[in-house]
């Protein structure tokens, strides 16, 4: 009987061990093998962390801002027309944070005068830059993008920084225009100049920035 | 060969016994969550199949042994305190099958609800009277017994039979549905979706009552859901009708503390919400009827080996049929002024995203071109958030969705308000969505102690992520009161039938 005792006895204990100690699923988030999160004062995150302001793209050695929706001259609803050291079309998109409306260069100068993430070479992106985002749909009616990085993109045209490009269609009149990324249906179309379209500008980081040689895999950042 | 049968059908006992508490008790810590204490000896997945056929299992097999008894009076020899614990063991085990019985086909009367888990308990306590002493009287001869059948007398014809018997049994209750009948209305009749049941055909729709159970903080855990239809060829409109003592409105305000602004929560953290939330209506429809929401129920903290896992170890709703399945997700505060339900719908396993804290499954949103609500912080923290937008001065803050034109974008030092207000976290960027996802108008209201729910959808639509509403169109219902997931649910599947 005591021995019969002592197997229940056991029986038992494993069943307690199996019911405390047995491992619970993990819930940290795996690190993305080409973006991370940038805060606004350069600092890197990790993927569940936020608020983010940049993307670090360790594939182009860039950092990708970020859109928002608190209407700061960074918000994903304003439009800009394309406008570059005086060629294209100024002020003929959409913001608040102007008293004219919004071009491309209006963009481009608040930002680098921001520093945001403590850089100010801030760009429009090249075609081949912004076209290596595009990537399918996360999940149904979203944008051509990793939109769990780069939110608030919406279902639009995305100016790129090249100009002269030849119009075609109901544009041809136009003569030229520039290019610009549709991650609505993951295509690049020229577009005129005076178009009102949405803006991610890029910026690219020197060999000797820090942030060139963060791995993402970077045990220094720890998720709170 | 009386040996063999008892033999036989003891051990097959026992398996459906184990198989039967073990999924049932997962099943229950969907709203007990103490039995989360013991999840890591919980199945996980599919596990309403499971429980359903080890019931059926021990239901075919009792009622077998009954008979078995009748015939063959003594089969073992038993000491008084086993015969007794043999008593307790047929009591608990009837009552089991009885109250299981009566909930799989949603009969089993509100009070008597608690019967099902409670006889669960109690037969935890019948095996440890009666396996586990026999084990500590007999030993190793214990098991001998019972389970040692000689391979000539395995009586293979009764067992056969009886896995058929089984099989029938369960093709039948699985898909066994209640009806709703829909009532035809004239193309010409204006039905207005204002969560007013006064059009003059409402008085007149056929009017169906089904019993849902297990929500958080209902009273008991219970609402009984009135439902009619009306159907004009084009649209069907659905008038549901439940009872929730308080109108809960409060999503997740913002309160204002000495070291900020904070979100008030009791469960947000871990999407599992039950203090800080609106008042919700789900409406499931799918092409099929099965058990455990048509299938699409897959319980424990990670169900999927290689999906994450949940936060709530409660688990994940998924159609992994190759079949959609179409959820119309009403929301008191974050769709009601859109008069609209949130088009949602559950498909197959989506990819987790790197960024994404809370990963869904198989329940998505169907597409939108534009619109939506979004919530007034600018990052969601436990301890401490920056609203989006504040009020303007004049406006009333009581109200539950803080109004676009009548805020501005928060600045520090525009921010004057004292400790201790409150602040609505929803904002309406749009009037409504756009698209796919606005398929379904609908609009409640509450009344004394009622939410009436109006709403309407084409019968066709064009999306992917949508179940067309015809005849032998399956419906399922649940209630929410202030949760975020833990809805109220029934068990057999609502057919829609079209008068002619």
């Amino acid at each position: 009987m005591i021995k019969r005792l002592l197997i229940s006895l056991l029986v038992a204990t494993v069943l307690y061990g199996i019911v405390h100690f047995y491992p619970a699923p993990s819930m940290q988030p795996t690190p993305h093998a080409r973006y991370t999160k940038i805060a606004a004062n350069g600092v890197p995150l990790t993927p569940w962390q936020g608020p983010w302001a940049c993307v670090l793209d360790r594939k182009l050695n860039v950092l990708w801002e970020v859109k928002t929706d608190n209407e700061s001259i960074h918000d994903g609803y304003w439009t800009y027309s394309w406008f570059l050291h005086e060629k294209g079309q100024e002020n003929f998109g959409d913001c608040y944070f102007e008293s004219q409306r919004c071009d491309t260069q209006d963009l481009i100068e608040r930002t680098n005068i921001q520093t945001l993430c403590g850089q100010n070479n801030w760009r429009l992106p090249t075609e081949q830059e912004l076209a290596s985002l595009i990537q399918s749909p996360s999940r149904p009616g979203r944008a051509h993008i990793a939109d769990d990085y780069f939110s608030y993109i919406n279902q639009g045209d995305y100016w790129t920084s090249q100009s002269d490009s030849r119009l075609s269609r109901q544009f041809k009149h136009l003569k030229l225009g520039a290019k610009a990324i549709n991650f609505h249906s993951g295509t690049v179309n020229a577009l005129p100049y005076r178009n009102a379209a949405f803006v991610i500008l890029v910026s690219s980081l020197t060999k000797t920035h820090p942030l060139s040689q963060f791995s993402s895999r970077d045990n220094s950042i720890k998720q709170k | 060969m009386r040996r063999s049968i008892f033999a036989v059908l003891h051990t097959l006992s026992i398996v459906a016994i184990s198989f039967s508490l073990l999924s049932g008790l997962r099943i229950a810590s969907l709203d007990k969550s103490y039995l989360l204490s013991i999840t890591t000896l919980l199945p996980e997945g599919q596990v309403h199949s499971l429980h359903l056929i080890s019931g059926i299992s021990l239901l075919v097999l009792s009622c077998y042994y009954g008979y078995f008894k009748l015939s063959h009076r003594t089969v073992t020899t038993q000491t008084r305190y086993h015969k007794l614990v043999t008593w307790f063991g047929y009591v608990i085990i009837l009552t089991s099958l009885l109250s299981g019985v009566l909930l799989r086909l949603d009969w089993l009367p509100q009070p008597l609800l608690p019967l099902h888990y409670f006889s669960a308990l109690a037969l935890l306590l019948y095996l440890l009277l009666h396996s586990w002493v026999y084990a500590l009287q007999l030993g190793r001869n214990a098991f001998k017994k019972i389970l040692f059948i000689p391979l000539k007398r395995f009586p293979l014809r009764l067992t056969g039979v009886l896995i058929l018997c089984i099989c029938v049994l369960y093709y039948y209750v699985q898909s066994s549905t209640h009806t709703l009948s829909v009532s035809a209305i004239s193309a010409d009749v204006l039905m207005e979706i204002d969560g007013y049941d006064d059009e003059p055909q409402w008085q007149d729709a056929t009017l169906f009552f089904v019993d849902t159970n297990h929500g958080a903080n209902f009273v008991d855990g219970y609402a009984q859901v009135a439902i009619k239809a009306l159907s004009n060829g084009q649209e069907t409109f659905f008038l549901f009708r439940w009872a929730d003592p308080t109108q809960s409105l409060n999503h997740l305000p913002l309160v204002k503390t000495e070291s900020g602004w904070k979100v008030q929560e009791n469960g947000f953290y871990h999407f599992d919400e039950q203090s800080y939330y609106e008042d919700k209506f789900a409406v499931m429809l799918s092409n099929s009827c099965s058990f455990g929401a048509d299938g699409t129920s897959y319980l424990g903290k990670q169900p999927f080996n290689s999906s994450p896992a949940n936060w709530h170890s409660k688990g994940y709703h998924a159609s992994l049929d190759g079949k959609i399945r179409d959820l119309w997700h009403w929301k008191a505060v974050r769709t009601n002024d859109m008069v609209l339900a949130d088009d949602n719908f559950i498909g197959p396993l989506v990819k987790p995203l790197n960024a994404e804290r809370r990963y869904k499954a198989g329940y998505q949103t169907d597409g939108k071109e534009s619109g939506s609500y979004v919530m007034n912080w600018q990052w969601y923290s436990k301890n401490q958030i920056t609203p989006k937008r504040l009020p303007n001065q004049n406006i009333d803050i009581s109200h539950p969705v803080l109004p676009w034109f009548g805020s501005h974008p928060y600045q520090k030092a525009h921010d004057t308000y004292p400790i201790g207000t409150q602040l609505s976290s929803v904002l309406y960027r749009s009037n409504r969505f756009e698209g796919d996802r606005a398929d379904v108008r609908a609009k409640g209201r509450w009344h004394d102690g009622y939410w009436t729910l109006e709403l309407v959808r084409k019968n066709k639509t064009d999306s992917a992520h949508d179940i067309a509403l015809s005849n032998h169109t399956c419906m399922w219902v649940s209630a929410f009161d202030r949760s975020q997931i833990a809805h109220t649910r029934h068990q057999r599947a609502i057919k829609l039938r079209y008068a002619l």
